[in-house]
């Protein structure tokens, strides 16, 4: 049910605005409505003061400094019931946020070297090798270069270069370190170095670039410092991360000040979208109907007889936004309709519809009793599972229950239990049909649901064409309903099932309900009224999917049963099961896709007024955590 | 002979459909890929977009039921 909406006008002495502002903020009850796009209202908006907007800074800045330092705390501590005075939370911050943010940056230094030495470790490794004996003398330096294979000519022109400076008193050994790079050690006098750099550079070749603190270490030193530094960088890690948790842990403060910071961001936020003359102000908002009493008592406390909630009219080019209220059953499927879109204010909620038909097809189509118990036991498992962690996913596998349900019905309907293996063992019987034979009436079934559902969707068009007064949709509505009713006939008289005398009525049916499509359409009728027509045909063999993907699931089951029953017993139950496995995987997906598909676009295609936009109201996007 | 002609017809009716409904169904799904990533809020109006070529193979699969039912049997 779409939750009827209110548009009011709170005015009140500016003295009050603030009090008013927390009330209302507090409630969540009103969506501000900007008082430039409310033509009823032709005030100037009112603009912060220099005080609000220094404020409004201040607490930016404040919540910004919280935000960061309580980020850095892995367990960050509860908030505190206390109320906080944010002056001493400055001060606070002052003076422990410089201790926490060193030991933040000691920690993240600490980070990026386990990170990174690793990698100096194993390039180091490949070297290696290639490293003589003689240049661990502290007289010579040691550089390393990692060369991708394909530029190892360099290291010849590199040779040539060092030769002209260093005349011969140098060495370069390299090797192929794997298949695509080319590992070399150069080594060169210490006292040289500022020319070896410089040729290096011309060369533009990459050293190796070792932290600064093993820069003059030899290689093997380097690489057993670096090793043991690894091993000690955890436990100093978790060494000051303890550090931070306890400096956090007495700042539950902290968290709430953050929340309130918050709060009062909301609520000065809210002045820009208000009218204001020197001594009053005007708010304007949306307020779903149920709720007024309570806005109007909530602000005749804080108003103290200076401020009055009045309504307002509803101008024609304003659309309320829209607030879906539905019992706790159904409320799970109001995320399916609003995935497509919201409903128009004033239009219908398909909500309930939903709740009825989706699962209904869902479990027309997959229909077996064993896959439906396991369904069943799979979403309530879950369910029970996610109840703490995530309410949400426990609320959405609601509509799995359902749809198992609905699957464990149509398999006794059908006389399914792992496809034909329940006939096979224990010779169940079908109650209805068997899909897997009479696939005819299956078809047809499907047909009927189809015209059924549709029938539905226009007569509900029908309805809220009429609320609407929307003359054009009526007769569009009316037209497509009576063509449908026209084909029927006309598909009756065609397989025998009417008597033939009904032919000229159906057809004439038909004729007329082309008409009424047409008629209100203009010219473009013409030519959209015959394709709604056609297009009402392919609605309706649509819902052939229902026969389609059940007669597919059947046989799939039934693969599954005749290969299980191939070779031994055990590799017999291993196959059946995999194949069961995967129908069933793909019996879950497919359906809910295919009933959901029925629904956006046969269903709702017929009355459905999507666009709305969902009411936010004032105050709920920073509630106190 | 004549019922394999039939099964030959009956396979080419949904198989063909089934191929024009996976070739439009791609270029869609690309393009609705595309625009999730911009827009996440479209997600039902992808979904739509892709569903609504599958009407022709389930047109497919009624001509050859129909081929099938009615001329078969």
């Amino acid at each position: 049910m779409l939750v009827p909406m209110t548009k009011v006008h709170v005015i009140g002495h500016r003295r009050r605005l603030h009090p008013t502002l927390e009330a209302l903020h507090l409630l969540s009850a009103v969506q501000l409505i900007d008082v430039t796009d409310d033509s009823s209202i032709t005030l100037p908006p009112l603009t912060a003061d220099d005080e609000q907007v220094q404020e409004i800074e201040e607490l930016r800045y404040l919540r910004a400094r919280l935000d960061a330092l309580l980020a850095l705390s892995s367990d960050p501590p509860p908030a505190d019931t206390a109320p906080v005075d944010l002056a001493l939370i400055r001060s606070d911050l002052e003076t422990t946020a410089p201790e926490i943010e060193s030991l933040a940056r000691s920690l993240e230094e600490r980070q990026l070297e386990i990170s990174t030495l690793p990698r100096h470790v194993q390039s180091l490794k490949r070297l290696l090798p290639l490293v003589p004996e003689l240049t661990e003398l502290e007289s010579y330096d040691t550089d390393a270069v990692i060369l991708d294979a394909r530029h190892a000519s360099v290291l010849g022109d590199l040779s040539v270069a060092l030769d002209e400076v260093l005349e011969g008193n140098f060495e370069i050994i390299s090797d192929q370190v794997d298949t695509d790079t080319v590992g070399a050690v150069i080594v060169t006098p210490k006292k040289s170095a500022s020319e070896v750099l410089a040729i290096l550079g011309r060369q533009q070749v990459n050293r190796v670039r070792l932290p600064h603190e093993y820069e003059s270490v030899p290689f093997r030193k380097a690489i057993t410092l670096m090793e043991r530094r690894l091993a000690d960088l955890p436990v100093e890690m978790a060494t000051i991360e303890d550090k931070i948790t306890a400096v956090m842990r007495s700042r539950g403060a902290w968290v709430t000040a953050r929340s309130d910071v918050t709060q009062r961001l909301g609520q000065l936020s809210a002045i820009r979208h208000l009218g204001a003359t020197p001594q009053t102000f005007v708010l304007s908002g949306w307020v779903p109907a149920p709720r007024l009493e309570e806005v109007r008592r909530v602000v005749a406390s804080v108003g103290q007889g200076e401020v009055i909630v009045e309504l307002a009219p509803i101008g024609d080019d304003e659309e309320p936004p829209i607030l879906l209220q539905n019992r706790e059953a159904v409320r799970p499927f109001e995320a399916l309709v609003s995935l497509l879109s919201m409903p128009r204010y004033g239009s219908l909620d398909p909500t309930t519809l939903t709740m009825v038909f989706l699962p209904l097809f869902f479990g027309m189509m997959l229909g077996d009793i064993a896959y439906g118990i396991l369904l069943l036991a799979l979403a309530l498992y879950l369910r029970h599972r996610f109840r703490v962690t995530s309410p949400s996913a426990a609320e959405f596998l609601k509509i799995l229950v359902l749809g198992a349900g609905w699957t464990i019905v149509w398999g006794v309907l059908y006389g399914e239990f792992l496809g034909d293996l329940g006939r096979r063992w224990f010779g169940l019987e079908p109650i209805w049909i068997n899909r897997e034979e009479a696939i005819e009436p299956l078809l047809i079934f499907a047909l009927a649901v189809g015209i059924a559902h549709i029938t539905l969707g226009l007569v509900l068009g029908i309805w809220t064409a009429a609320h609407r007064h929307d003359r054009k949709k009526l007769s569009t509505s009316v037209g497509t309903l009576l063509a449908l009713i026209g084909l029927f006939g006309i598909t009756g008289v065609a397989v025998g099932q009417l008597p033939d005398g009904w032919m000229t009525p159906a057809v004439a049916t038909i004729v007329v309900g082309t008409v009424l499509m047409i008629a209100l359409e203009g010219p473009m009728g013409l030519i959209t009224g015959p394709l709604e027509l056609l297009g009402l045909v392919g609605n309706v063999l649509s819902y052939l999917r229902i026969a389609a993907i059940g007669i597919a699931s059947v046989y799939l089951a039934r693969v599954a049963n005749e290969l299980g029953s191939l070779g031994p017993l055990w590799f017999g139950i291993i196959v059946a099961a995999l194949f069961h496995a995967l129908n069933l995987a793909l019996g879950v997906f497919s359906p809910s896709v295919q009933a959901l598909r029925l629904h956006y676009v046969e269903f709702f295609g017929k009355f459905y007024e999507g666009g709305g936009t969902a009411f936010v109201p004032f105050g709920s996007l920073d509630r106190k955590e | 002979m004549e019922i394999g002609l039939l099964a030959v017809g009956a396979g080419l009716a949904i198989g063909l459909a089934a191929l024009a409904t996976g070739y439009a169904q791609a270029r869609i799904g690309s393009a609705g890929i595309g625009a999730l990533a911009e827009k996440p809020e479209l997600t039902g109006r992808v979904i739509l977009l892709l569903a609504i070529p599958e009407t022709l193979v389930i047109l497919g699969f009624a001509v050859a039921a129909m081929i099938i039912l009615l001329l078969g049997g």
